[in-house]
This record gives structure tokens, sequence and C-alpha cells, in this order.
């Protein structure tokens, strides 16, 4: 036997009462990791955005049209190393419910300008550059639809139609692409510019934005002032930001996520903290005249102090792992239905870190009191011997 | 016989609620933990409730909106001239006073705002409209300064806009690209989405913004709600006209739902999460409860008062204390975030202003998942007492 | 037989308890050296101070003027720690309620006191077999308190008490819950280690024939030995 022993004969001496503590650590931990995924997933447009991308759209709102023209003049400016264009397609599958993340862009400058993020092996690319109704796939979305390289798929959209009149493309699917880092997304696809343009029945000649590659992000402000510069005064005037920055604007339209996660998960606290504080305190006050008796053995209060404090932390511990892992579950879970709205849902190991630190504090804030008295018990008190 | 039980389970109930006091910080802790569950919940609930309200009560039932056919929304709808020439021959629309039909062909751009609160961006509404554009809508009252003269560079503003997102106040010029804008009114539109708009005259929007003879959606007004059907077959029936008919009531409520889903959906599986977590802290309260007065229940049995009472009197404990946590929730959150104004992305892409709206229904739905929490927290307990062996709690 | 050697000095020791606004006075100025090997018994009534005065020799409570020496160690001025320290190596309790860990085993009871040595596991394991066999109870190591009658959880009291060799054992009402054969079994158990183990036993008893299991008993009364007596 030894202190760990005796900490948890403790802890589970009434196993009802120790249960139902460690349910509601377990609720409240489940509560943060999946919030915490959540908020992760949602901002981590901001977090894995290229530190030297630049992205470039209409001073007016992002909605709004630029002309193709822009692109030409935007690739001759000095620290720009490749530029690329894009234009939003607002995809769907089918059934109009079935939304997806489509995009019209000039095939070799896109590979170039994500290449180091995504991956385009030699043969995708040449197929992808020479094939006018060809399209590539990312890896997630391929999988959700089981799709494979060859397939022909009609893709539609809810805002253009074809100068015929259909609202749907055909595209033949020349690629899957992969990320190269885990936590980018691949839930979309892009296809060739031209083939768009040619046969959409409204507003040929326009892109939507830009994505600028500087040669060092050091260079960001400089090409970004620059780009802006050129186009000032004209009808189309331009804001150029880095993509960090715009996905963080962009993320933000949606409401103050990160206080709303903040908040609820204060609130979780605040009553497992209230709960499990309080039925500690009276856990350790009913063994008053134990304690009594190990500082009679010659148990120093100091060991005393850690053997109670010990027991507050493997409750929390315990609980908070355990929550962690549900977390992780139900993240996992969710993840494939929100996958559209939050890309990459995931219980990451710094949330996990950061989950270990609340339990080591929750551990030491509810059991500091009990442990504070059980360590100043007049022997002769706790014996009921004065 | 009758009597006799009711008047121990008062007498229960009495010894129970006075004692209370001994476990002070334990029941506290419960009533804290029942009033977050209730304030969490209905925070979410007043959060959809008032988003939805703004947009079911932006819809009217004989105004209707014409998109093109497939268009989810009025940003990624396209109607042509002819189209609007066509639709205004149609049958069913309402005439002004002059004869005129009341019908408004609009644009739906999108600008650039500063939200006040974060100085962060925000995708803000610009609608062109036309000269019926007001008079086809219901409700709309200028409540500072005057409507956009027609030709001018000149926008009206609604109320929650210009109260949410920075450099709308009455007498500003606003600069959109190049083009600039006086703000020359402010208008109320009953609390509907129309004040989260910025408004200005139709030909002048389409010429600054390159859209020449481009028009997005056509809004009617309609003699009476059931003529919709006349314009919807007329509609149908054209070949020339690929085009959407839906009474502006309904077309919100579609617009509202999505949001209003993924808040409920969001809210009430945290809410419910919460309180199993609440459920676990009445648990743990109420057998401490029972445990510290195990020597007076059983006592009180040892003299013959029957199992039920102690039942009775625990159970009414513990829904006591969840009611009274699910009250203070409600207040809290009342007084927190009703009438809490606030705005987010809606289905255009733009940025809708809605408050925090709590109601009657919506308090009653927290206070009842307060006392269900209270209910599965206090009968386990309540059945222990109930049941316990008279020696054993004589000698506890 | 006890030897010349004191084991235990008392000299002036006074002790009060505050009672509202005035200071009633347990002891004062007591006097009183008890030699090694000895088994005294003290009795008295109520309110005497036999438990003041045991928790004063145990170091578990401070007197208000005085020195207590057990051994060579003066135990008054130690610190809270260095008491704790020394009350582990130094001493024994027995208590009239057993005061056994409910949620320990009986050899894991037999077993708290080593964890504040430095033995490890085996050295631990093999001392509480002994000190089980000492009190016959080898049978019962893996028995909950619950699980023994009151005889037995008093056994395994000892067996705790002993463990770790104390110099000194202090009883207070060791048989004061315990039926006829039960008190019989544990008071012969007591004066064996005194007999044969040299062990010096301090108990407080209000019952005469536990006092005779004693070789002195002391009357103590309003603070003061008043009798001295050889027991039968």
């Amino acid at each position: 036997m030894n202190d760990w022993m005796l900490i948890g004969k403790n802890l589970f001496r009434k196993k009802l009462r120790a249960a139902l503590m460690l349910l509601s650590i377990l609720i409240a931990f489940t509560i943060f990791g999946v919030l915490a995924a959540f908020h992760k997933a949602f901002t981590a447009g901001e977090d894995v955005a290229a530190a030297d991308r630049l992205v470039t759209v209409n001073k007016i709102n992002f909605t709004q049209p630029l002309p193709i023209a822009y692109f030409n003049r935007a690739r001759g400016v000095e620290g720009v190393k490749q530029v690329t264009h894009l234009n939003w397609f607002g995809g769907y599958y089918q059934d109009p419910r079935n939304f997806l993340i489509v995009m019209a862009v000039e095939p070799e400058t896109y590979m170039d300008v994500y290449g180091a993020d995504l991956e385009f092996p030699a043969g995708m690319r040449r197929d992808f550059i020479t094939n006018r109704t060809g399209a590539l796939v990312g890896k997630a979305m391929a999988d959700r639809w089981g799709w494979k390289v060859g397939d022909r798929v009609p893709i539609s959209s809810n805002i253009f139609s074809q100068k015929n009149g259909s609202h749907s493309w055909d595209m033949t699917i020349v690629g899957i692409f992969d990320n190269r880092t885990p936590r980018l997304d691949t839930n979309f696809m892009v296809f060739q510019y031209d083939y768009f343009d040619e046969t959409r029945s409204f507003g040929k000649d326009m892109i939507g934005w830009m994505t600028i590659k500087t040669t060092s992000s050091s260079l960001n402000d400089r090409v970004a002032k620059t780009v802006d510069q050129m186009f000032a005064n004209s009808s189309y005037e331009t804001s150029t930001d880095t993509e960090k920055a715009f996905n963080k604007a962009f993320a933000a339209q949606f409401g103050n996520i990160a206080l709303i996660v903040v908040l609820v998960v204060g609130a979780a606290f605040a009553t497992i903290l209230m709960i499990v504080g309080n039925t500690m305190v009276m856990a350790v006050r009913e063994r008053t005249r134990e304690i009594g008796v190990l500082k009679t053995l010659g148990f120093p209060g100091g060991r005393i102090l850690r053997l109670v404090l010990g027991e507050s932390l493997l409750l929390a511990l315990l609980g908070g792992l355990a929550g962690i892992a549900v977390a992780t579950a139900a993240t996992m879970a969710l993840s494939r239905s929100l996958a559209n709205f939050v890309p990459g849902m995931a219980v990451t190991p710094g949330i996990v870190l950061i989950a270990v630190l609340l339990m080591l504090g929750l551990g030491v804030l509810t059991g500091l009191i009990p442990a504070l008295n059980a360590m100043r018990l007049k022997i002769t008190t706790a014996l009921g011997r004065s | 016989m009758m009597r006799s039980v009711l008047l121990q389970i008062a007498a229960v109930t009495a010894m129970n609620v006075k004692s209370i006091p001994q476990r002070f910080w334990l029941s506290l802790s419960t009533v804290v933990a029942v009033a977050l569950v209730v304030m969490v919940l209905l925070t979410f609930l007043a959060m959809a409730h008032g988003f939805q309200r703004t947009l079911a009560s932006s819809g009217a039932d004989d105004v209707a909106v014409i998109l093109r056919g497939g268009s989810q929304s009025e940003i990624n709808s396209t109607v042509s001239r002819e189209q609007v020439q066509l639709i205004e021959d149609a049958p069913g629309i309402a005439r002004s006073a002059s004869g005129k039909p009341l019908v408004s062909s609009e644009l739906y751009l999108v600008v650039d705002g500063i939200k006040r609160s974060s100085g962060t961006k925000a995708n803000l509404p610009l609608r062109g409209i036309g000269l019926e554009g007001a008079a086809v809508r219901r409700g709309i009252t200028i409540i500072e300064g005057r409507m956009f003269a027609p030709g001018s560079n000149e926008i009206v503003v609604g109320k929650g806009l210009t109260s949410e997102f920075a450099g709308f106040d009455l007498g500003a010029t606003v600069t959109f690209g190049t083009t600039r804008w006086q703000v020359v009114g402010v208008f109320s539109a009953d609390g509907s989405v129309f004040e989260s708009e910025i408004w200005a005259d139709l030909p002048v929007v389409q010429s600054l913004f390159n859209r020449n003879n481009f028009f997005q959606t056509v809004r009617v007004r309609l003699e009476n709600p059931g003529a919709i059907e006349r314009l919807r077959s007329y509609v149908e029936n054209d070949p020339r006209l690929k085009l959407d008919v839906k009474s502006e009531a309904v077309y919100f409520a579609e617009q509202a739902s999505r949001t209003t889903d993924l808040i409920q959906r969001l809210g009430w599986p945290l809410a419910i999460a919460m309180a199993l977590g609440a459920v676990a802290g009445a648990l743990n309260t109420m057998y401490s409860s029972v445990a510290a007065r195990s020597v007076e229940i059983a006592t009180l049995r040892a003299i013959g008062f029957g199992g039920f009472p102690a039942f009775v009197g625990t159970l009414i404990e513990s829904l006591m204390l969840a009611l009274i946590g699910g009250l203070i929730g409600a207040v809290a959150t009342l007084l927190a975030f009703d009438g809490l104004t606030t705005s987010t992305l809606g289905a255009s892409f733009t940025q809708v202003v809605f408050s925090f709206k709590l109601t009657p229904s919506l308090v009653a739905q927290g206070v009842v998942l307060a006392l269900i929490v209270g209910l599965v927290g206090g009968v386990f307990p309540a059945v222990r007492a109930a049941r316990m062996p008279i020696a054993a709690g004589l000698h506890a | 037989m006890p030897s010349d050697i004191p084991l235990v000095r008392l000299v002036g020791l006074s002790k009060g308890f505050v009672k509202g606004k005035e200071t009633i006075s347990i002891f004062e100025r007591l006097d009183i050296a008890i030699p090694s090997g000895d088994f005294i018994a003290i009795m008295g009534p109520s309110g005497s101070g036999k438990t003041t005065l045991l928790n004063l020799l145990g170091g578990i409570d401070r007197p208000d003027a005085g020195e207590i020496h057990i051994g060579e160690q003066r135990i008054d001025g130690l610190s809270e720690t260095e008491l704790a320290r020394w009350r582990a190596a130094n001493i024994g309790f027995i208590f009239q309620f057993y005061n056994l860990m409910p949620m320990l085993t009986a050899a894991q009871n037999v077993e708290l006191p080593l964890l504040l040595t430095k033995l490890g596991r085996h050295q631990r394991r093999e001392h509480v077999k002994t000190a089980l066999a000492i009190v016959n109870l080898s049978d019962r190591a893996k028995h909950y308190p619950r699980e023994m009658s009151g005889g037995q959880q008093q056994r395994v009291a000892i067996a705790r008490a002993i463990i770790s060799d104390p110099k000194l054992l202090l009883c207070d009402e060791p048989t004061g819950d315990l039926d006829r054969g039960a008190a019989d079994e544990i008071l012969s158990t007591l004066a064996t280690f005194n007999r044969d183990l040299g062990k010096t036993i301090i108990m407080v008893t209000h019952d005469p024939s536990a006092a005779k299991y004693a070789r002195r008993i002391l009357h103590l009364d309003k603070g003061r030995f008043i009798e001295s007596e050889l027991a039968a």
C-alpha cells in the first residue's frame, strides 16, 4: 500500500457519490472539448492560412467582381511570385440542398499558388491544365460523394446559368488532391475559368478575387499597398490583405463565437467547481476523526494536505480525461455532418493539453480548502477528546 | 386517512426545508447549477426566437417576391428588363392612387460596413429600389430626415443598421468604392429585417455599380393575399418567365429557418448536457440531505410515519431547490440578454440585426427543464428516504 | 521488571481549559516519574484529567507550563512536525473505539505506521505479517473492520500500535467497548507485551478488573495523584 492507494480508497469510499462527481466533471469536460474543437475548426482559416498569401477583393465588398484584366497587371508587381484568380460558383450537386464549395480558377497559376499546401503531382497538373472540362476535387469531397478520377459529374450553380439556359455544367474529374498539412480543408473543388466564362450567360470577363503569393512574407505590406494603389480611383477599386486577416474577418461576421464558447464553458466549470468543491469539503469533514488518527500515528500536516489534494486531483483527472475521450468521440461523429460549416473539427493535442491544465486547476481549487482544513485540524478536536 | 397522510407530508416537508441551512453551501451549489443550465438554454432560445421574429415579421402576406427560378436568395437571383415589363402587366397586382401597378424592381448588393461592437468588417445590404419601393412594403416610416430624391446619390438607412454599424448617422457621407453617398434619412420598418438595410435609388445604383439594365428581384404588392395564385399561374404559363413567385412571408420564413435551426440545434444539446451535470449535482445534494437527516427520518418512521411522506418530503425539497434555480436563471437571462441587439450573417451573406427576445413560453420551457432536473435529482434519494431501514437510521 | 531509569518524567506540568471567561485548571504543577518497563493503570472520576494526561504524554496536546520528558527527549517544546515524527517512532496509541480506517483491510490498517518509514514494500509486508501473528489475527489479514468483532478490531489496533516498536504504549479505555471475554484477551495481550517484551504501558480505565492486569494503579483526582497502589 502507498499514499496513492490511500487516496484512491478515500475517493471511492462512497461509490455513488464518487460516481456522481465523476459524472459532472466528465460532462463539463465533454462540453469543453466539443466547443473548443468547434471554435478551433471555425477559426482554422486563420491558423492554416499561409503567411505569404494575400487576397485581393473588390473594395466595396468581396461579393463584388473585378475585371479579369487585373490579373495580368497584378502579376507585374514587384514582390509578387505568382497570382491566380478565382470565382465563386455557388455550386450544388443534384439537389440545391447539397451545397458544394466550387470555384472557377486559372488552372496553372492556381496550382502554383496553393502547391505548398495541397499536393498536385505532375500528372495531375498536366491533366488539369490540358482538359477544358476537367475538375480537381479535394479528397474530403471525393470521399463524401464516392467520386473517382475519370467520373463525369454534373455540377449545378444557384447563381449562374449557361447561355443555353441550363444551370448545370458537366465536368470530368481529372484528379483528386490531398492536403500536405492535416488541418487544411479538402472539401472543395476547382475547375477551369475558361470553360466557365465562355459558357455562362452573364458576368463575362469578370473574376471574383485574386490570390497573390509573395516572394517573401516580409514584402506583404508593400505588395498589398502597390496592388491597391494600382487600381485606385478606377471603377473597380481593390482591397488587398493577408489571407489570414481576410479569413479572420470573415469568421468574425458570424458573431463573437469565442466569447460564446468561453461563457458557456465558464458556466459549466463554475457549476462543477461549486458542486465538487462543496462535496469535497463535506467528504473530508466526515473523516475528521480518521484524520486525527492519522496525525496521532505520526502523519505530518503537510502529508495530510497532500493526501486530500491528491484526492481532488485524482477526481479531476479521472473525470476530465474521460470527458475528453467522450468529446473526441462526439466530435468525430459531428464532424461529418458539420463538414460544410466547420471542416476538420477535431479535439487536437493542443486542446487536450489545455484540458489537462484545467483539470489540474480544478483539482487544486476543489481540494484546497478541505486540504487546508485537514492540515490544520487539532488532533484533540478531531478525536473528540478535548 | 387522507388527512393524516397530508399532515405527515406537511410535517416532513417542513422539517426538510427548515434543515436546508445546515447544508447551505451544498444546496446553494444545486441552485446555482440549475440556474446556469436554464440561463444557457434560455439564451440560445432567445437568440433563435429573436432572429426568427425579425425575419418572420419582415414578411407580409400580400407582398410577393419574384426571383429567378431556383435562386435560394435575392443575391443569387437575376431578372431581365423584359421580364420586369411582363410582370408589370400581370393580374392580381394592387395599384397606387395614380393607377400605376405597385411593382418595385430591385437590386441587392453587398457593401462593407464596420460593426460598432467589434470594429471588424461586416457585409451590409445595399438595396436599389424603384419609385414604388417603399410603398410596396408595409410599415415603412421615415423617423429621421427624409426619403432620398430619385436620381441622386442619397441613401436612407434602417434604424437597426445605424445602431449596429458605424458611419451611417444622419447627414454622414458614406463611400462605397469610389462612389460617395449621403445619408438623408433613417427609417423604421416594424423591427423587420429591412431595418438592417441601406436603400438607394435603383437607376443610380445600377449605373454606379456597372449593373445597367440588370435587376435581381421584383417585389409586388398584391390586391389581396389570395391574388398570389393568379400571379403565379400567369408566370408559370409564360415560358419567358422562369421565375419563382413567393409571398414575402414564406420567403423570409425559409431564410430564417436555416439559422434558427442551427442555433436551436446547438442550444438544446448543450443545455441538456449541462442539465445532466446539474442532475448529478442535485443527486449528490439530495443523497447528502437524506443521509444527514437519517436519524430524524428513522425516528419519524419509528413513531409511525409512513414511508410515503418521507418520499414526498424529499422530492419537494429537491423540486424547490430546482425551481428557485430555474427562476433565478430566467430572471438573470432577462436582465442580461433580453433586448440585447446583435447581428450575424444571414442567408444572403449579409448581416441581419436582431435582438434577443425572451417570451413567457420560452421561460416556461426553461422552468420545465429545471423541474425535470429537480425531479430526477430527487426521486432516487426520495426512494431511499422512504425505504430506509428504521434501525439503521436510528443508529446512524 | 521495571528498571530504575524513568521513561516518563513530568515536571511542574500545568494544563487548563477555557470555559467562558474563566480558565479552569486540570492540573497544576504535576510531577511524576514512570520507570521504563512499567505497566500503569490510571483511574479516577470523569473530569479528573486522565484523558488530558494521556494526550500530553503522547504529544497530541500541549501543556500550558512544565516539562515532559520521554526517554532522552523533551517534547513540550517541539513543533507540530517534529512531534509527528517523534510520535511515529516512539508512541503507540490504543483507543476505546479502535479508530481503524473502515475502507482498509486489517493488514492495510496495520501497515499504516510503516508508511512513515523508509521501509520497502517487502519489508513492510513482513512486519505486518509478524504483527498480525503476535495478536493471532493472521487469518483475518484481508478482512475489513466491518467484518470483524469488537475484540478482533481492537487486536488489529494493537498490532498497528506496536508495529513500529514504540517505547511507550498509551491506552485509553481499551476494553471500554468489549465484553468480558474479549476484554480479558486484550488485557492479557497487553500484559504479555509488558512482561515479555518490556514495553512500558500506561492505561486509562474506569474498570477495576481491567486495572488488575497492570503492575500499579494510580488514582487521579482533581489533577493530583492521590493514591498509588500495587495491582493485586
